[in-house]
């Protein structure tokens, strides 16, 4: 039988606190610069080699969704955002009071954070 | 050499809660043997996703096929075309002669709501299944269009409409626009009857080289591919360039043009995976496939019909059997068997399924096929 254990390694993007607040710690290549989410070592556009990079706080939703299933720990309905960073990477990120507030695709959001589960969390600048 | 099938089976889709894998995997592989007409099969190729540990062996020891050896593959819901790709690849290279394909799937013993890919994958990890993840395609395709929510429900209305002739399909009900924008909505703007149910089916092909059967279909190419980085920097939705060079690739590779195509199966696990997927595939232009689906351009009866089966919204989406329906469902129409939902005189059939989910991947895999009837 399966024990249903976890790797101890976090398959979310890293959202650490900065003095200027919370930010998105992950990676850029050496080579050409693209910015990425998760913590490659190699660059998924050109195979360069990557180094750490913090990113955020400001960016701009691409796409959201509010999810009326319940998941996990997650009590719907909640929302969901790929969020691109400006000068950065696309982050999934779930959308402060989402429900409430119906977010549109291209509306500014800013990274606030992670929920009580430990995703990322933005709100809305409105 | 081109492989071609020979035989073709499957069983119903839809909940069958109280049959295991192997027993499905049983009554679609006698089908195919039968319908092929052949007395021994060299190796055997699965497609499954969530599959249990030797389910291919079971069901082959169950079917008659004992000591057959098995290859078992995952690629998402490319699993099954996966394997076909691959078979038709063990024929033409002369490495086996007669070869099983076996897609099956039991999702109703494994899930209770959607289906979630793997829980060290981020968009798991951070509470997106998979018809969110669609759901963000949605949301992005509408604003990118100046559409509204109802544009991609045709979609569902048409396929149902098929499934509707289709005695093995898991909806078997035309459902009305208004049943459709009106269900419970699961992840905006996708609502339930938007979403391929929770499906329980196997289906069967066998393939092998050509042989004097006018009754056998030509894969006349196959090709697989998998998804580039998907990121700020990528120019469309999630998916849409891995369908649109993997085409390209088989449209050259088979010596057509979309256009050339009578009878359509694609990746329609929610309704706006079929309108990015008519896109990618050139059967429509950027932007407009909603209204080419409203206006029955890919119905029956219509230019170019697309999912006569129902698609995966309508006869079920087993994820590892529904690329081997595909195969099953285009072989019908290019024999001239397929009833009530027959398009007529199809001679060219193209399959395309698509699988993944995200996580930086723009689709795990994607199999595009061109088949040519007798």
């Amino acid at each position: 039988m399966t024990l249903g254990l976890m790797p101890a390694a976090e398959p979310r993007p890293v959202v650490e606190d900065a003095p200027e607040g919370p930010v998105l710690s992950g990676v850029r290549c050496r080579a050409c610069e693209h910015p990425v989410a998760v913590r490659v070592p190699r660059c998924p556009r050109c195979s360069g080699e990557t180094e750490s990079a913090s990113f955020g706080p400001d960016g701009v939703l691409w796409s959201t969704t509010t999810f009326y299933v319940s998941s996990g720990e997650r009590e719907a309905p909640y929302t969901l955002g790929y969020v691109d960073l400006d000068h950065g990477p696309r982050l999934l990120a779930h959308v402060d009071d989402g429900p409430e507030l119906e977010p549109a695709v291209a509306e500014r959001v800013r990274l606030t954070g992670r929920t009580p589960v430990g995703d990322p969390l933005v709100e809305l600048v409105r | 050499m081109t492989a071609h099938v020979w035989g073709a089976g499957s069983t119903d889709f839809g909940r069958q809660t109280e049959r295991l894998p192997a027993e499905l995997a049983w009554e679609a592989v006698t089908e195919a043997l039968l319908d092929a007409d052949v007395d021994r099969i060299d190796a055997a190729f699965v497609g499954t996703v969530f599959g249990s540990f030797g389910l291919g062996q079971r069901a082959l020891v169950g079917a008659g096929l004992a000591g057959v050896p098995v290859v078992t593959v995952e690629n998402a819901c490319a699993s099954g075309s996966t394997a076909m790709h691959e078979a038709k690849a063990a024929i033409e290279s002369g490495r086996y002669e007669h070869v099983l394909v076996l897609g099956v799937e039991h999702l109703t013993s494994l899930f209770k709501g959607p289906i979630a890919s793997d829980a060290t994958d981020t968009e798991q990890a951070t509470g997106l299944l998979f018809p969110g993840i669609y759901a963000m395609t949605a949301s992005r395709y509408l604003y990118d269009h100046h559409l509204e929510p109802e544009d991609l429900a045709h979609v569902a209305v048409k396929n149902s409409a098929h499934g509707a002739l289709n005695p093995r399909a898991q909806r078997g009900r035309a459902l009305t626009l208004e049943e459709i924008m009106g269900s419970r909505m699961i992840a905006s703007p996708l609502t339930l009857f938007q979403c391929a149910g929770l499906s329980d089916a196997a289906a069967a092909v066998v393939l092998g080289p050509h042989r004097r059967s006018p009754r056998d279909v030509a894969i006349r190419a196959s090709e697989l591919g998998a998804g580039g980085p998907w990121d700020h920097a990528s120019p469309h939705v999630w998916g849409h360039d891995l369908v649109s060079r993997t085409a390209r690739s088989a449209y050259d590779a088979a010596g057509v043009e979309p256009a050339d195509a009578d009878v359509v199966e694609l990746h329609d696990a929610f309704t706006i995976g079929e309108i990015v997927t008519l896109e990618a595939l050139g059967l429509a232009g950027d932007g407009e496939a909603p209204a080419a689906v409203e206006a029955g351009e890919h119905s029956l009866g219509g230019a170019t019909p697309v999912n006569p089966s129902g698609g995966l919204l309508s006869r079920g989406h087993p994820l590892g059997a529904t690329g081997v329906a595909q195969v099953v469902e285009l072989t019908t129409h290019l024999r001239g068997e397929a009833g009530a939902r027959q398009v007529e005189g199809a001679r060219v059939g193209l399959l395309e399924t698509m699988g993944g989910g995200a996580a930086g991947v723009d689709g795990n895999a994607c199999v595009v096929a061109v088949f040519e009837g007798g």
